[in-house]
């Protein structure tokens, strides 16, 4: 019996008519969706198959004329990426700058999040206003100032560097979105678990971040997700031990030949780890679905 | 320890300037080869340069015989496209490399000018002044002190041809510019463009307007040009330009160069389905076409002399990389020696893709015909000039997006407009040459 | 639970906790303290760094004061880039905003969401370089390079027939000129003369299978007759507008005979060898022989779309189908995190799907959507690689925007880090309007 019954409140049947529409109405939907994706994966799919050309072929004809011509495909321009022990090593060196940046913003940001969210300080709302700023801030406007501090400090060219770089500039977004997911959850709960006698890091542990898992799930995605593809920062940040992969590929573009053979397969090469990252993390959206109901 | 090296570099200089060789140093082809002998073991140097691919691999050999010879561990980096950016971050940082390859001159001098790089020392400096010609010291040289040694150059003035194209069509190799644009209409008759230009990033028109101009005005009025010493509004300037138009406001050229990028006008000519037949740029051309596959150098891939204009001596438009040192440490020292010699080039040479300004370089090393006339054109040209966007400030010559590469785009945009792109060459040159 | 729904709960109760001020004061620091020593040292230190770089000169050796802000608004590149910065503020965050919306809302009762999830948020994991590459690959204006015109030429061709000769054009001295894709001759030819018309720009490659060495033709009376033929012999030599061995007759061309009223009075198509014939002419009249354009119309070879009219439409179209996927997720986390059973009551009570959608879905939303759309304003204000790689060098300075500018002052050449610092400062200012909803949204939580 549902609730809305046992509080005797007629629900209408519906009517041929409208399940029909219904039905009809999931059936657009999915269509509609279908059409989407396929769209959506031409530039990817284009990409994917210029990775498999020479670049000489690339250089001759678009990507499409590979299925009349499937004898062009070839694996050279990976295997030419895999071969080289620069890019194979950078890839170890992207994991070591990618993970800690990532934990270090979801920990720091969320901690920070919390406090703004839910602690009581004079100029509270000033000051995040102040970091929200911050967003936008451009990354190569701290290029000189921070080469120049690192150097001082004797981490310049090491992955540490690059790491406190990121976090740095990882934070604002994470502080303004946990802190709008922290406001969301039910004052009530915290009054009940500090009733219960928890100090502020029991309920930071124990009720905030289970309840803003899907939003530490996002932000771990796409903070992993920038670390990784970021080229700028490494570039100026790293020496030859310390490069990362972004850095590696760009290193390996001709001065006056044509690239699209390196830049295509790099791409690819590059994006399997983020791809995964995403799929471990985003069942958390499906588990916290569940869990978001139950409460 | 550092009395040790102190003495130990004495000994090296000691020996070098005599010439005696002692733990079996090799010894390339031809004379002026510098010794570098001593210990260096437990020394790291960095190298960075444009280079990667093919043309890394072929330096890191260079580099190998280096540290076989004496000890020393050398490493090197390309900073791809980036050479500025990086080389500025890492001084930022605090830690440059030991030693910079770079392809402007005009960095060159702005890091010379802020003492972030070393003159060579006497013996380097003697190594170089018996290898080179003067032309190649002097742009080496900053305020009277020589700072670099030329290790790679490139022969600008040449137009390669797709000779099947110019066989089937029966056009022939130009004598002058009128002849030129003659030949590239026998070509368009039958059907093919005449010549594929690539516009979009606009370093290659600017190869174009230099090796104009200096036929149409000479050579003395290039360095004017080039150190701005005329403005852009001279009538030299002008009528380069009016003669740059009679071919880029033609039929001849292929349409849609504005977007088209440099490799893709190599391909354009000597791919597998080639829809032009001829394509200005400088030697490295070759290289392009060979990664490419469908054509071969030396076969029906040939190239001729930029075309004389109004009876032009043979004139050639080069460019370079320069080795330049951030320290004078014994161990640099001694590298950028090695680089300055013959030996370190002639390890190169063979595998293809290095046109050597060495003097001491022994011609019959270099691959095949064609790379060996593009050298021989290189160091025996009558007159020859490096690079003018290369030698100006790079805020108005080597920067994307303005300045002379951007305002030559919108002249080959608009060919008609000769008095509008010189007023505005003229503005970007002011602003630039004041800073 | 409509109450705790529909607003914002309110902070922490005002009643502070018995314990000492100064506990709560170390607590309070302990979590706030590590986020503000990185904000600090690494974020706010090169703002500070870049207001003061930006008061002196190029080499910053000299005070300037303000000249680099006046130089800044005083050039034109500058109004151009905060004009495409505006109209990329105005367009793209309501873009992927909507469509993160859209997606992340239909998506929830699909069998293959997973799958379609991973499809849209594939482009954010490809590096900005990448995807700038790819489009402008897609987007090249060389039907045989880019997809798109690809497409374009291809619908087009299912539509009209391809032209024999693309290209061809007249040989010039001989008597024929071009005209709007037209090939006619200069003056009137009568009938019972001979009309040739020697062409160009043809490969040999691209003769027809039947085309013979051209043939000569005489014409009868009331007739006009000639040979089309290719003036070029493989190889070269001959002589311009002779019919010779080794020139290829054309055929397969249409010959008009135009009247002088321009109505036709008679045609003909070429054979084997080029040859023609056009019978039934007036002995009195004088006629202009016409080959028509569609012989050798060389056909739309799609658009120009790197070009300076339409390059901001595909680099923000190269944003969207990035940043799409990053409001899809974070909207699809806001949803999964939402209490259901509002909706469930809902839809019990009878409302259709688009209201529970805009009444209750949305509002529950917001919090969510005002992180994504506030985001991507401020990322879009930043918006530097996609605008660095897709526009050809013709096209820069019409898709230029702040932060390139920036790029190319600073680092480009010029080291004009005073400039490049004032432009900086600039952008940061920019930012400020969109704050302004933030304040009025703490303020109105505030409130309750």
């Amino acid at each position: 019996m549902t609730s809305a019954e046992a509080l005797g409140i007629v629900t209408r049947k519906k009517t041929l008519a409208e399940r029909i529409l219904d039905g009809l109405g999931s059936t657009v939907v999915n269509i509609v969706l279908l059409i989407v994706a396929l769209f959506w994966l031409v530039p990817s799919v284009g990409l994917f198959l210029t990775s498999l050309r020479s670049a000489g072929d690339n250089a001759e004809s678009g990507w499409w004329t590979i299925f009349t011509k499937p004898a062009e495909i070839t694996i050279q321009n990976y295997a030419n990426l895999l071969q080289n022990p620069d890019i194979t090593g950078s890839i170890w060196n992207t994991i070591v700058i990618s993970v800690p940046t990532t934990i270090l913003v979801v920990l720091i940001g969320s901690l920070a999040g919390y406090a703004f969210a839910w602690m009581q300080f004079p100029g509270r709302d000033w000051l995040l206003i102040v970091v929200i700023v911050l967003l936008a801030v451009p990354i190569q406007v701290a290029i000189i100032p921070l080469a120049q501090l690192f150097g001082a400090l004797g981490i310049f060219g090491s992955v540490l560097g690059v790491i406190l770089f990121h976090t740095a500039f990882g934070l604002p977004f994470a502080i303004f979105l946990l802190r709008n997911f922290f406001t969301e959850v039910p004052g009530e709960l915290i009054e009940a678990a500090r009733i219960d006698g928890a100090g502020e890091w029991r309920i930071f542990f124990r009720v905030m971040l289970p309840l803003a898992m899907p939003a530490v799930a996002s932000l771990a995605i796409f903070q992993f997700l920038w670390t990784w593809n970021d080229m700028l920062v490494a570039l100026i940040f790293t020496n030859s031990e310390s490069m990362p992969l972004t850095v590696a590929i760009q290193s390996q573009l001709r001065q006056f030949g044509s690239n699209i053979d390196v830049l295509s397969a790099g791409a690819f090469l590059s994006m399997i780890v983020p791809l995964i990252v995403f799929f471990a993390f985003q069942r958390y959206f499906v588990q916290a679905m569940l869990a978001g109901s139950q409460k | 320890m550092n009395a040790n090296r102190q003495r130990r570099a004495i000994v090296i200089s000691a020996v070098g300037a005599v010439g005696l060789t002692l733990a079996g140093c090799s010894g390339g082809g031809g004379g002026g080869g510098s010794d570098i002998e001593g210990d260096f073991a437990g020394e790291e140097l960095t190298v960075v340069a444009a280079w990667s691919g093919a043309e890394q691999e072929n330096f890191e050999a260079v580099l190998d015989e280096f540290e076989a010879q004496t000890g020393a561990t050398v490493r090197y980096t390309s900073f791809g496209d980036n050479g500025p950016t990086y080389i500025q971050g890492q001084l930022e940082g605090g830690d440059p490399p030991s030693v910079a390859v770079i392809g402007q001159p005009a960095l060159m001098q702005e890091l010379a000018t802020n003492g972030d790089i070393v003159p060579l020392s006497d013996e380097a400096l003697d190594v170089v002044t018996e290898n080179y010609s003067q032309d190649w010291i002097d742009l080496a040289t900053v305020d009277g002190e020589t700072y670099g040694v030329w290790f790679k150059a490139a022969n600008k003035s040449t137009v390669w041809y797709n000779a099947d194209l110019y066989d089937e069509a029966g056009a022939t190799v130009p004598e002058d510019w009128d002849d030129f644009l003659e030949q590239l209409q026998v070509i368009t008759d039958a059907g093919y463009a005449g010549i594929s230009i690539g516009a979009d990033v606009g370093w290659p028109l600017t190869d174009w307007f230099e090796n104009a101009y200096l036929r149409v005005a000479g050579p003395e009025k290039y360095d004017q040009l080039t150190n701005h010493e005329i403005p852009w509004t001279d009538p030299s300037v002008a009528e380069t330009l009016e003669v740059l138009a009679s071919l880029w406001g033609s039929d001849l050229v292929q349409p849609g160069g504005d977007q088209r990028d440099f490799p893709t006008s190599v391909t354009e000519v000597f791919g597998a389905e080639p829809n032009a037949a001829t394509v200005f740029e400088g030697d490295f051309v070759a290289g392009n076409i060979t990664a490419d596959g469908n054509s071969v150098v030396g076969e029906n891939a040939l190239f001729y002399d930029f075309p004389a204009i109004n009876g032009s001596a043979p004139s050639v438009v080069g460019g370079g990389d320069v080795a330049v040192a951030f320290s004078d440490d014994p161990a640099v020292d001694a590298l950028m020696q090695f680089l300055a010699s013959p030996e370190a080039a002639e390890i190169w040479v063979p595998n293809g893709g290095l046109t050597s300004p060495n003097q001491g370089v022994d011609p019959s090393l270099y691959p095949d015909d064609v790379s060996r006339q593009i050298a021989e054109a290189l160091t025996s040209a009558e007159t020859f000039r490096f690079d003018m966007s290369d030698l100006t400030p790079s805020a108005f010559g080597g920067t994307q997006g303005q300045g002379f590469w951007q305002e030559m785009i919108r002249f080959y945009q608009n060919p008609t407009d000769i008095q509008g792109t010189m007023e505005a060459l003229e503005a970007a040159a002011a602003s630039a040459y004041a800073g | 639970m409509t109450a705790v729904a529909a607003a914002p709960p309110a902070p922490a109760p005002e009643h502070a906790p018995e314990r000492g001020g100064w506990r709560r004061f170390a607590i309070t620091a302990a979590f706030l303290s590590p986020a503000l020593v990185f904000l600090g040292a690494f974020v706010l230190y090169p703002i500070v760094y870049t207001v003061v770089r930006s008061l002196f000169d190029r080499t910053g050796g000299r005070f300037v004061g303000f000249d680099n802000y006046v130089t800044m608004f005083t050039n034109d590149t500058t109004f151009t880039a905060i004009r495409n910065n505006v109209i990329w503020v105005i367009v793209a965050p309501a873009a992927c905003t909507i469509l993160g919306l859209i997606f992340a809302v239909l998506i929830e009762k699909l069998a293959w969401k997973t799958a379609f999830r991973l499809i849209i948020f594939m482009p954010m994991a490809i590096s900005m370089l990448a995807a700038g590459v790819i489009f402008r690959g897609l987007f090249q204006e060389n039907p045989n390079l880019g997809a798109v015109n690809a497409a374009i030429v291809a619908v087009q061709g299912w539509f009209s027939d391809d032209a024999n000769y693309p290209g061809a054009g007249p040989r010039e001295g001989t008597g024929i000129v071009a005209d709007r894709g037209v090939i006619s001759t200069e003056s009137a030819v009568e009938p019972g003369s001979v009309q040739n018309f020697p062409l160009t720009g043809i490969r040999q490659s691209n003769l027809p299978e039947e085309a013979t060495d051209a043939v000569e033709v005489e014409a009868g009376d009331g007739e006009i007759a000639g040979t089309v033929f290719l003036d070029v012999i493989r190889g070269g030599g001959g002589t311009n507008g002779e019919i010779e061995d080794g020139k290829s007759g054309l055929p397969g061309i249409r010959v008009d005979a135009v009247a002088p009223d321009g109505s036709i009075a008679g045609f003909a198509t070429t054979g084997a060898g080029g040859e023609y014939t056009i019978t039934g002419l007036d002995a009195g009249q004088s006629y202009t022989v016409a080959l028509p354009a569609s012989n050798f119309d060389e056909g739309a070879q799609g658009v120009s779309w790197l070009s300076a009219s339409f390059i901001n439409a595909v680099v923000i179209l190269s944003y969207i189908w990035i940043w799409a996927g990053f409001a899809m997720v974070m909207i699809a986390s806001g949803l999964s995190a939402m209490d259901r059973s509002l909706q469930e009551a809902a839809r019990m009570d009878g409302a259709s799907e688009w209201k529970v959608f805009t009444k209750i879905t949305v509002p529950l939303l917001t919090p969510v959507l005002i992180v994504v759309f506030v985001t991507l304003i401020i990322n879009v204000l930043k918006i530097f690689d996609l605008v660095y790689v897709i526009p050809p060098g013709a096209s820069k300075p019409a898709a230029n925007v702040i932060a390139v500018e920036m790029w190319t002052q600073s680092f480009g050449g010029g080291n004009n880090q005073g400039l490049g610092s004032a432009l900086a400062i600039l952008l940061l200012v920019l930012v400020l309007p969109s704050m302004i909803m933030n304040v009025r949204r703490f303020r109105q939580e505030k409130a309750r």
